[in-house]
């Protein structure tokens, strides 16, 4: 494979992962903010106890996505040098954005979060969980636009051989940014609801004694889940126009790789949409639970909204070639003048990294996931996260 | 427009090497100043509170050079490209390690740590046109000195002993490799760079007093300021941030709007932290 491909191949790799964490962080971050204010607002312990729960394992997966999403942002000046260079002033504008404005307050909000436990007021600390899951959905906000941008360049002029921003608000009302922003939105709820039902569900399965912790939990998974699915597939099929105003070229070269993204992605959508409202009704008297065999079926479905993602983006993505910045900058001339063995480095070390990552990632979840609520914690895995 | 945004980026990459700075000296002498598991993990938690705060500097700062300066991020970048590879599986490896505290991978944390720091003295040491094992070498001192100072006043005991020791140990060293640096920089660098190994002299100067007198928190302000001068001597030396890599009016307006909400936020939440943190010790 030559130099391009490499390249190519090992952004859509790393996004790949970073995405994964990204998701899940967003979906999970909504429900510990619900969680949290329940928590404030009621007596009953119980909510306290789940905010705990649940905010460890979303602050797991933040603080290991954290390390990829810092290789993400150096891998555009890296491989893509031309795409800095060329359309910079404009591309880089809501990158910027999202970095100041999301990122680094984001992770300010929330180390103040994690070791304000039990230490701030509970109002401020509450505030602070909300701040931070608002910083995050803004992560989105700017990111997204900025990737509106690439699919249909709005709010540029062409100037001395380089693009240069003229109208930032132009750049807002992009019509191939909020709707796809909208439906990332509502992913990663379902994303979080998935999650939050199937590890509770696994519980079930185990005979938990904490029927009314996991119970609520359940519910909340369930709720969140059909709540969101009807907007996710809503504004999914909100964007075919667009494509097909815009983009017309996407539809009619649909490949074996983003078609079966697409085709992958509306399936799971469908399938997520109908199994979360036939299960509202049997959530009355733990219907839902006595059955025993939904239970299975909400494990072997955590994938499942992760898979669709991965799906989408490909379709969004792939669709697009070989333009980087659709009619105005092919891939191929925003690569960096650098070696094949230099891109071949680069992608076996970022993946390799992102590998190990994500499978720490699993691994810690699924272990602290399946020890559940335990109010003694005599085997800390981290020093950062026992702090919750 | 210009000059607020190429403050805001010194700014955000200055505040990136003194307040991580620390995280990855601590990392490298993880081993050497925590001798068994215990004082170990004392050691780690020392460090925490900060640690997502101090890496997102780094995040701050690339995302002003793409936004500001997007014809020197992809230069800087691509012609960098190994070195940065290097650095960044390094800085992963350090989170990970960090984060998934456990004996078993102490190595990734160590070595980690390691290699972000001699990462970044390649960078400024092949910026600059000096030789890049010395800048290496020099940065990994810096960031240990650092982050010893850190410790020798976040801790207490035997442990704060220890590292008052490492840190003292390490001020000559320190002072070596600013010599050095000067006397290797090559082709007539701007004044500018004497000066700032002059301060940097000095600021180790107080370092030693400052320990020797038992005031952490001077010595700590001394540390820090020191490991952010290397930034501002290379790149003030061979001004490589100029107007003509710079973004448009337009894009600065937008960005500098920004960063004056966001700056003053990020400062005073940052700031709870520390605040905190001593309120709870």
């Amino acid at each position: 494979m030559d130099a391009l491909g490499l390249a190519r191949l090992q952004f859509a790799t790393t996004t790949s992962f970073h995405f994964l964490f990204v998701l899940l962080t967003l979906g999970l971050v909504t429900a510990v903010a619900l969680m949290q204010t329940r928590a404030t607002l009621s007596a009953d312990p119980v909510h306290a106890r789940m905010t705990r729960f649940w905010g460890r394992l979303y602050v797991v997966n933040y603080a290991l996505g954290i390390a990829t999403g810092i290789v993400m942002e150096f891998q555009f000046g890296l491989n893509w040098s031309g795409l800095s260079t060329y359309a910079g002033d404009v591309f880089g504008a809501p990158l910027a954005m999202e970095t100041l404005v999301a990122f680094f307050l984001e992770s300010t909000f929330l180390g103040l979060w994690i070791f304000g436990w039990d230490r701030l007021n509970k109002w401020v600390h509450l505030a602070l969980i909300w701040l931070v899951a608002l910083t995050a959905y803004a992560s989105a906000f700017w990111i997204m636009m900025a990737n509106a941008f690439l699919q249909h360049p709005a709010g540029h002029e062409l100037r001395d051989g380089v693009l240069r921003m003229v109208d930032f608000s132009a750049m807002l009302a992009n019509p191939t940014f909020g709707t796809a922003f909208l439906h990332v939105c509502f992913a990663a709820l379902t994303a979080g609801g998935v999650f939050l039902t199937g590890v509770s569900a696994y519980h079930f399965i185990r005979r938990t004694a904490e029927v009314d912790f996991f119970r609520r939990s359940l519910r909340l998974g369930v709720v969140l889940t059909a709540l969101a699915t009807p907007l996710l597939v809503g504004f999914g099929f909100g964007q075919f126009p667009i494509v097909e105003r815009y983009q017309p070229d996407k539809m009619d070269t649909v490949g074996a790789l983003d078609g079966t993204g697409l085709g992958f992605m509306i399936q799971i959508g469908f399938v997520l949409l109908l199994v979360s409202w036939v299960t509202v009704p049997l959530l009355f008297r733990d219907w839902v639970v006595r059955m025993r065999f939904p239970l299975y079926l909400m494990v072997i479905g955590i994938p499942l909204p992760f898979v669709a993602a991965i799906g989408g983006w490909l379709f969004r993505e792939v669709g697009r070639q070989p333009w980087l910045v659709q009619g105005l900058l092919t891939t191929q001339d925003a690569m960096s003048h650098v070696g094949q063995d230099q891109v071949l480095v680069s992608f076996v070390a970022f993946t390799a990294v992102f590998a190990l990552l994500a499978v720490a990632d699993w691994v810690l979840i699924a272990r602290l996931a399946r020890r559940g609520p335990v109010s003694s914690d005599e085997a800390p895995v981290s020093p950062l996260v026992p702090a919750l | 427009m210009q000059g607020v945004q190429i403050a805001l980026l010194a700014f955000l990459t200055c505040g990136y090497f003194a307040l991580a700075g620390f995280d990855y000296g601590v990392g490298v002498l993880l081993r050497l100043i925590g001798r068994d598991e215990r004082s170990r993990r004392e050691v780690l938690r020392a460090v925490t509170p900060f640690f997502l705060g101090n890496e997102v500097w780094l995040v701050a700062a690339v995302g002003v050079l793409f936004g500001a300066f997007p014809r020197l991020e992809g230069e800087l970048l691509s012609s960098q490209h190994t070195v940065f590879t290097v650095l960044l599986a390094g800085l992963v490896c350090f989170t990970v390690a960090v984060q998934l505290r456990s004996p078993a991978w102490d190595f990734l944390l160590v070595g980690g740590a390691l290699v972000v720091a001699a990462g970044w003295g390649v960078l400024l040491g092949r910026v600059l046109g000096g030789p890049s094992v010395l800048w290496g070498a020099g940065l990994v001192v810096l960031f240990s000195l650092h982050g010893a100072v850190f410790l020798a006043w976040r801790l207490s005991g035997g442990l704060r002993e220890r590292a008052t020791r490492t840190a003292v140990a390490l001020v000559l060293p320190a002072a070596a490799f600013v010599v050095a640096a000067v006397l290797t920089a090559g082709s007539a660098p701007a004044p500018a760079f004497g000066m700032t190994a002059v301060a940097a002299l000095a600021l180790l100067g107080g370092v030693w007093w400052a320990l020797r007198g038992g005031r952490h928190r001077v010595a700590f302000g001394c540390s820090a300021v020191l490991c952010a001068l290397p930034v501002v001597g290379v790149f003030g030396a061979r001004s490589v941030v100029t107007v003509s890599v710079m973004a448009d009016e337009s894009t600065l307006r937008v960005l500098t709007w920004a960063a004056v909400v966001v700056v003053p936020l990020v400062l005073v939440f940052q700031w709870a932290t520390w605040w905190m943190s001593r309120a709870a010790r």
